[in-house]
This record gives structure tokens, C-alpha cells and sequence, in this order.
């Protein structure tokens, strides 16, 4: 039986697999994107160009810096998925290639994890002792 | 008429516990619906999304919350986090099979609100701005809340064009200067419609807009929190506003007293949370 972390990751790969097989790299997804005027890189590119690279990011050949920037700039708005003409979710693509460019596919760590915090859980435990009874930590959170 | 009474889990995720106000009046107005719930949360329900740089813990989290739902018996969970329920459609069915159906609050609600809507029977008289984000695809769920609120006697409900980006704040809190340009947009807007009062669907946007009452006056109040005041009932203080907007670690400290914050330690207050609570919305 595979491991649950086996599973997850034939998920990610499933849809790895199913996202390069539909894209054409028009580009509309990138046009789409609200996060872009944030960067000093990507105004002004071309959004075939960008996803060209968020493919080969997928396809494990690390990407261009472009791509990269447009990765971590990425807050899940999901104006990319009416403007893709393939109906590919490029918000899942996004998904799938922060989560190969933070190294957890197999290759090298591209972007750093600003996610990673370790008092993360802690000060939820904390807030939630704050707010919550006894009965409500027990009954509801254990 | 009437539908049956339904017995479902409440999940409402981690990061909400920072808001028990919401957690307790979205069980209130399950109840009133006739959805009687089993709430389900914190780390030890973590669905696992914020774990993108480590898959083990990411699939073990996954696995294990899906496991809990399915010992439950319950045929539905019901979500409150976008990001939890974006999770349980997508990553997490990945992992472990769900032997149960994912429904969001928003959803619930506006389904049976023919049974809400006598309950709404205390007015607030109000101009209130709804704050909405571009990014929870799965569920439309600002024009539900938005019927919902337009349920409430006397209220004068604003909505907008503008939908900031992300599914919630917290998702654009990782670029500051996208933050900054949609707490500038909401500010800009409450005065635009003469409003003091912006309404949020989230825990979130909660979090980061509530701190408004002090550097901009306005009010910053969970919709949740309004239906239950228009029930008549007095909505559970939002302490964690309270506590934002308190002033100073010393108000805050006095707001919380001695014996929580000795419960959660004091080291570990002062360094992780007082910082958080200090933190005033930036434009």
C-alpha cells in the first residue's frame, strides 16, 4: 500500500502531467494576473514567454527567473482560470509549480518556503486558549 | 416548510481560532437553520495547505484529517476556511478518500435561508461595505453572504466592483505592497459609500482589516457576527479586535489578564503574539 505521501505525490505528479499536456502557452493566464504590477521583473513581459517557463519549472529543467518571480508572487486570485481557453486551471498549475520550486518534488529548492515558521502551530494553539473553554479545546480540537 | 434537522462536522480550520466570536456565532446560525454540528478545528485538523515545502507533512496532515472526518459518520462536512475546503477538493482527496461530502458555510446557509429569515427580526440600522476578494472559485460566496445580509431589517448593504486579490487576505499577505494597496481600497471605498463599517466573509480578512478602527475608524465586523445581532442575540465580543485596537501591550495585557496569558506562557506571549496584536494595518 502506498504511503500517504506517495499519494500525494502521484497527485501532484498526475496533475503535473495533465497540466503540460493541455497548456499551449498562450499566455492569457499571465495576462490575467493582478499580481504581476508588484514585481520589478514582469511588467511588460510576454505571458507566453513566462508560462513557457512555468513548464519547464513543471517539467523539472528549474524554470527561468521569470517564472520563478511570477511563482512566488502568486496569491491564488483566480482571474488566470476564466482567461485560460483551455480550461487547464492555471491556479493549479501556480500551486504545482510553487510546490516544485520549493524543492518538494524531487529537485532543488528554487524559491524559499515563506511559509515555514516554526511557532506557526503553537500560536494557533495559543490563540485558541485564549478564545475557547476547556470543554471546547477537548471536545473540539483534540 | 420546515427541512429536517441535520447532524454535520463544523470544520472551521486553523487559523480562526483566532476569532472563537466567529467560530461560536457560525454554530449559532448553523442551529438556526436546523444544522446541529459537531465542531471540528485547530492544528489537529490542519488540512495540510500551508505545508507546499514538506509533502510528509503535508500528506500526513491530509491523511489523518480525512481519517477523523470519516470515523465521525457524518455525511458532511461543512468548511469555513477557503483554503480548507479549496485543500479538501483538491490535495487532500489526493491522499485519503473522503467518505463524506464537502459543503461550504456560505453555501448552508443561503440554501435554508427561507429559515433564517424569521429570525432576523432585530434591525441595524447601518451603511456597511462588504469586503470581497477575487480568489474562492469554488464557491461564489460574497453574492450568498451578500443575499444573506440583505435579509437583515434596516441594514444598508454596499457592494462593489472591487475584488481585491487572493481568496482571503492572509494569501496577500506574503506581498506587502498588495496588502497595503487593498487595506488603501477599503479604506477609499467605506468613504466613497459614507460608510464606517466594513463587513468580511473571512477569519483573515478579519485578522488584518480589524486593526482599522484605529488608524482609520472603521469598524471591521464578520457577517456572521451581524446575522446573529439581527437574531437579537448579543454576538460573542470579537476579542481579538479588542485586543488589536487595545492601544498598548499594557491595554492588552489588561484586556487578557493574568490568568490566560499564564496559561499559554508568558515568554512565549510577549515574543509571539504581543508583536502580532501590535501590528497595525499598513496603507
Amino acid at each position: 500500500m502506498k504511503s500517504a505521501t506517495e499519494q500525494l505525490l502521484g497527485y501532484i505528479e498526475r496533475n503535473i502531467a495533465r497540466t503540460l499536456a493541455d497548456c499551449t502557452t498562450c499566455g492569457k493566464c499571465f495576462d490575467a494576473c493582478p499580481m504581476t504590477q508588484y514585481s520589478d521583473r514582469l511588467p511588460g513581459k510576454s505571458g507566453g514567454e513566462v508560462v513557457a517557463g512555468i513548464r519547464s519549472l513543471l517539467e523539472g529543467a528549474g524554470g527561468t527567473p521569470e517564472a520563478l518571480e511570477w511563482t512566488r508572487l502568486c496569491t491564488q486570485s483566480a482571474r488566470c482560470i476564466p482567461a485560460c481557453p483551455e480550461n487547464v486551471n492555471p491556479m493549479l498549475m501556480m500551486r504545482l509549480a510553487r510546490i516544485t520550486a520549493l524543492g518538494s518534488t524531487g529537485g532543488p529548492a528554487l524559491l524559499p518556503d515563506g511559509k515555514r515558521d516554526p511557532h506557526f502551530f503553537r500560536r494557533i494553539n495559543a490563540f485558541s486558549a485564549l478564545q475557547l473553554s476547556e470543554s471546547e479545546l477537548a471536545d473540539w480540537q483534540r | 416548510m420546515a427541512a429536517m434537522r441535520e447532524r454535520v462536522v463544523f470544520w472551521y480550520g486553523c487559523n480562526a481560532v483566532r476569532h472563537g466570536d466567529i467560530i461560536h456565532s457560525a454554530i449559532e446560525l448553523l442551529r438556526a437553520v436546523g444544522i446541529d454540528s459537531d465542531p471540528a478545528g485547530g492544528p489537529a485538523y490542519c488540512c495540510g495547505t500551508a505545508k507546499d515545502g514538506n509533502l510528509d507533512a503535508a500528506a500526513g496532515m491530509a491523511a489523518r484529517t480525512v481519517e477523523k472526518f470519516n470515523a465521525t459518520g457524518h455525511a458532511k462536512v461543512v468548511t469555513w476556511c477557503p483554503s480548507c475546503h479549496r485543500h479538501a477538493g483538491t490535495f487532500m482527496s489526493g491522499v485519503n478518500p473522503a467518505q463524506f461530502e464537502v459543503s461550504h458555510i456560505t453555501g448552508m446557509l443561503h440554501e435554508r435561508r427561507h429559515l433564517l429569515v424569521s429570525r432576523l427580526t432585530h434591525a441595524i440600522e447601518r451603511r456597511v461595505v462588504l469586503h470581497s476578494h477575487s480568489g474562492f472559485h469554488e464557491v461564489d460566496a460574497y453574492p450568498l453572504i451578500a443575499d444573506l445580509l440583505r435579509l437583515i431589517p434596516g441594514l444598508d448593504l454596499v457592494v462593489t466592483d472591487y475584488e481585491a486579490p487572493g481568496h482571503m487576505c492572509s494569501a496577500i499577505a506574503a506581498v506587502p505592497a498588495a496588502l497595503k494597496d487593498v487595506m488603501r481600497r477599503s479604506v477609499d471605498l467605506c468613504a466613497a459609500h459614507e460608510s464606517d463599517t466594513l463587513v468580511t466573509a473571512f477569519h483573515s480578512c478579519q485578522r488584518l482589516l480589524c486593526g482599522l478602527a484605529t488608524t482609520d475608524s472603521i469598524k471591521v465586523v464578520n457577517y456572521v457576527n451581524l446575522l446573529v445581532e439581527a437574531m437579537g442575540l448579543t454576538p460573542p465580543p470579537d476579542e481579538y479586535a479588542q485586543w488589536k485596537n487595545a492601544g498598548s501591550e499594557a491595554a492588552i495585557r489588561a484586556q487578557i489578564g493574568p490568568a490566560r496569558i499564564a496559561k499559554i506562557g508568558a515568554e512565549f506571549f510577549a515574543g509571539q503574539m504581543v508583536p502580532e496584536l501590535l501590528k497595525r494595518p499598513e496603507k
